[in-house]
């Protein structure tokens, strides 16, 4: 396994590095440029404001520098926040969407597992039902009206939590936002667990292990669990990555200072090095989980072996 | 020979406000609420600190309370002494500002006229890159040369007579300089400071202003926090301890926000729920007028707009009521004019038509086009940023023209600097447009229209409007610049190089516990050292 988790690394770079190189391009094939606005500059700011951001250069060279400072772990000068680097940037969002998403994705796992048993072992009962409710109303109702109705509920009307914003990982902030993920998440997971699980207690290994007289709690936590959860965790992981990086609906209602705002930002002002930074950020952890999850399969069914 | 006789009247403007302290007049039996602190939300996050290099409506809005100028404006956007205590013309292009002795900054170094001359050549200075350099110093001797890199910042007409005494040459005459003057980007500038720390000499702890207050905090994207200055020569009368600056983009989560109490103060409100909010909450919604124009762009030098009265014919017949009472709703003036009420060195030149009846506008556009042989079917391409708000506008524009004229506008909607960059290179037809001004005088605007201005996105040329303008424009005696400026933007008028909409305003949600907003600030500069909060 440790051959594989290194291969899978080593194969990681050249994946990162066209990544980097496909969106470079795309980025500076976008019409409009970081320094278009109402306001024309006059030749010579304009002149000294691309030799500061070296795209004075032929693209080429800009590319190679570019990489030059990567590898030495900088991500260069924001083109639109002129007192921060983009590593200043990340080091100040990234907190805050792995807080967010992290505690939202464990919370999700833990709820969505549980809620999806329960509804596959009760098929067509009234837990079963009020899963594929949540199940349906999470992934009907998107998230830019769900996220306002809890404000007007908890935080206006009731006054139990605040509307928005980002007090220094103080709780109360963070359950809105953690609670709209989560719900969002468990519609997913649940929907999954249950419809997998469901499919698993047809097999003829658990008609086995029922004909041998198994009680139901062993049947479903020793054999019939570990099958189940492979789908699952096939969609934990572009699950983790968006909510993690992408909750910019989340971001936005209640006004988080995360990743995802920060890219959308980021490619409206064409700040070229803060979507590259995050770009790389986002391929890096997208690899890492996609390898986490290969060997969860791993563990989850012997037949798999790497 | 015109320059001489009015001299006598630039002396009797001369000002001497020795002394005079201009923060929040408290109204009386005013009763202040123990703690002064405010939070406001701010719009968007600010793209610097660095007075030289900012830009937006947000970053100067946080900079007019960490810097001040040589004036100042007060909450009714009246100009009143800050770091110069009085100021005098002493001919038609020298201004002499007499600084006040017990201005410091924030570490406590008194401020002298040499830290205004290190700021103002630090600013224009193409190696400072600000995007303002250009547009503020162009009024300053050699200005121009200097931000196009022709002349050594040095060259810059900003003199230090003595320690506290600073004189300024100017181009031209400008009439409005004491005005010009209030913005931070001609401040003055720590020198040690900025040497030290380079480019974080903005950051919290390094920074040394000379404002109301100090930078104590900055999260990026999540808040900007800043505290009364105690070394402020006016602190006495400064109420406000702690001002919260909130970034928040998203105008719906702002309202919310401010509905829960996060907040006492919304940035602007969203188009479409004016009237509603006005009903819900009557004391709190405030709105006020603002000197900017929303306008569209024509292409004069595309085939399609060649001819004035295709041009003239398109703009009649918007109806700019109903724009402005249903469908951007949210208490926006209509305009007929370039020039917007509240604008000094120029009127407003509305349209003679703008009072007809619509039927009677419809048949003398349908009549225009005629004799310039546009037919009903015609299409022409219509380009905006994709924005729910300026959706709203082409939509209700298309569907005036269409069902008017018969005129069909085939809209294309794209990023803002994908526009910003088609509109100065002129590769459209019709462009949305608009502009907030950069200082309170009708040139600002004029800039849009006028020849060779880098700023003109319309590409027309009135020569004899050109020529009257810069006839006008250098005149010492305000009555006759502003009938010769008035009289040049009716003249560029006339052409229709753009189409006038909506003068902008700014409803905003503020909590009645909130002193000091005004609603008569043209230009929105309010400053926190004007703000209190009321007992509640």
């Amino acid at each position: 396994m440790w051959t594989y988790t290194l291969r899978r690394v080593f194969a990681a770079i050249p994946t990162v590095l066209v990544v980097i190189t496909v969106c470079y391009l795309l980025l500076h094939a976008t019409p409009g440029g970081p320094f278009d606005s109402d306001r024309k500059v006059s030749a010579a700011v304009l002149a000294n404001l691309e030799a500061k951001y070296h795209l004075d250069l032929p693209l080429w060279q800009q590319y190679l520098l570019y990489l030059k400072g990567l590898l030495q772990g900088d991500l260069g000068a924001s083109f639109r926040y002129a007192d921060w680097s983009v590593n200043d940037l990340v080091a100040a969002a990234l907190p805050v969407s792995l807080s967010i998403g992290g505690i939202a994705m464990v919370i999700s796992v833990l709820v969505g597992v549980s809620l999806g048993i329960f509804a596959a072992l009760r098929q067509n009962s009234v837990i079963d039902h009020f899963v594929m409710l949540l199940g349906n109303v999470g992934s009907a109702v998107p998230s830019f009206v769900l996220g306002p109705v809890m404000i007007i509920i908890f935080a206006i009307a009731l006054k139990w939590l605040p509307a928005g914003g980002w007090h220094d990982f103080e709780f109360r902030f963070m359950i809105l936002p953690i609670a709209l993920l989560t719900i969002i998440n468990v519609s997913t997971i649940g929907r999954v667990m249950r419809g997998s699980l469901i499919e698993v207690m047809h097999s003829n290994f658990i008609r086995t292990a029922r004909a041998k007289g198994l009680p139901t709690r062993v049947v479903v936590l020793r054999h019939a669990l570990k099958p189940a959860l492979l789908p699952v965790v096939s969609v934990l992981g572009p699950l983790a990555i968006s909510s993690i990086t992408a909750a910019l609906v989340t971001e936005t209602v209640f006004s988080l200072p995360g990743l995802g705002k920060l890219i959308v930002n980021g490619a409206g002002n064409r700040d070229y090095t803060l979507v590259l930074g995050l770009v790389v950020l986002i391929t890096v952890l997208t690899v890492t989980l996609n390898l986490l999850v290969d060997l969860a399969y791993a563990w989850l069914d012997p037949k798999i072996r790497y | 020979m015109q320059l001489r006789i009015h001299l006598t009247a630039i002396a009797a403007l001369t000002l001497a406000l020795a002394g005079a302290s201009h923060a929040a007049d408290l109204p009386p039996g005013t009763q202040l609420h123990p703690t002064q602190t405010f939070v406001r939300s701010n719009g968007s996050e600010p793209e610097s600190m660095d007075p030289a290099v900012a830009e937006t409506v947000p970053a100067n809005q946080i900079l007019r309370d960490l810097f001040e100028g040589l004036t100042a404006t007060d909450t009714t956007g009246k100009t009143v002494p800050g770091v110069a205590e009085s100021w005098k013309q002493t001919n038609p292009t020298t201004w002499v500002f007499k600084l006040r002795t017990n201005a410091k900054f924030s570490n406590g170094d008194p401020i002298v006229a040499e830290d205004f001359v290190y700021g103002i050549r630090r600013f224009v200075d193409p190696k400072t890159a600000s995007p303002y350099a250009a547009t503020f110093g162009v009024f300053l001797l050699n200005g121009l040369e200097v931000a196009q890199g022709k002349k050594p910042p040095t060259e810059l007409g900003v003199k230090a007579l003595d320690k506290y005494t600073l004189e300024i040459k100017t181009q031209d005459p400008v009439l409005f300089l004491p005005e010009l003057v209030a913005n931070t980007q001609l401040g003055p500038v720590h020198k040690a400071t900025v040497e030290k720390w380079g480019k974080d000499w903005v950051k919290p702890g390094n920074m040394v202003g000379n404002g109301a207050f100090v930078l104590k905090d900055w999260q990026v994207n999540n808040r900007i926090v800043v505290e009364k200055n105690p070394q402020y020569w006016d602190a006495a009368n400064v109420r406000l301890t702690k001002v919260t600056y909130l970034p928040i983009e998203d105008q719906f989560a702002d309202i919310k926000l401010w509905e829960s109490g996060e907040t006492d103060y919304v940035y602007q409100m969203p188009p479409g729920v004016f009237d509603k909010y006005k009903a819900q909450y009557p004391k709190e919604l405030r709105n006020q007028a603002i000197i900017g124009v929303r306008y569209y762009d024509y292409q004069t030098k595309d085939p399609a707009f060649k001819d004035v009265r295709v041009r003239k014919a398109l703009s009649m017949v918007i109806d700019r009521e109903i724009l402005s009472k249903r469908v951007t709703a949210d208490g926006q003036p209509p305009a007929y004019s370039l020039i917007v009420n509240g604008v000094v060195g120029a009127d407003p030149t509305p349209y003679e038509w703008s009072t007809w009846p619509m039927d009677k506008k419809v048949a003398e556009a349908k009549k225009l086009l005629e004799q310039a042989g546009v037919k009903p079917g015609t299409k022409y391409s219509f380009s905006y940023n994709t924005s729910e708000y300026h959706k709203k506008m082409a939509v209700f524009v298309a569907s005036e023209w269409k069902t008017k004229l018969g005129i069909i506008m085939e809209t294309e909607t794209m990023e803002f600097k994908v526009l910003a960059k088609k509109r100065h290179d002129g590769s459209f037809q019709i462009a949305r447009n608009g502009w907030l001004a950069d200082y309170n005088d009708a040139t600002t605007f004029l800039a849009l229209v006028r020849c060779d201005s880098d700023q003109n996105t319309n590409f027309h040329c009135n020569r004899e409007a050109e020529a009257l303008i810069q006839k006008g424009n250098p005149l010492t005696d305000p009555a006759k610049r502003k009938t010769l400026l008035t009289q040049a933007s009716k003249m560029i008028l006339d052409d229709y190089p753009i189409i006038p909409l909506v003068q902008y305003s700014l409803p905003r949600l503020i909590k009645s516990y909130v002193g000091g907003y005004s609603e008569l600030n043209p230009q929105d500069h309010y400053r926190s050292k004007d703000f209190y909060i009321i007992k509640h």
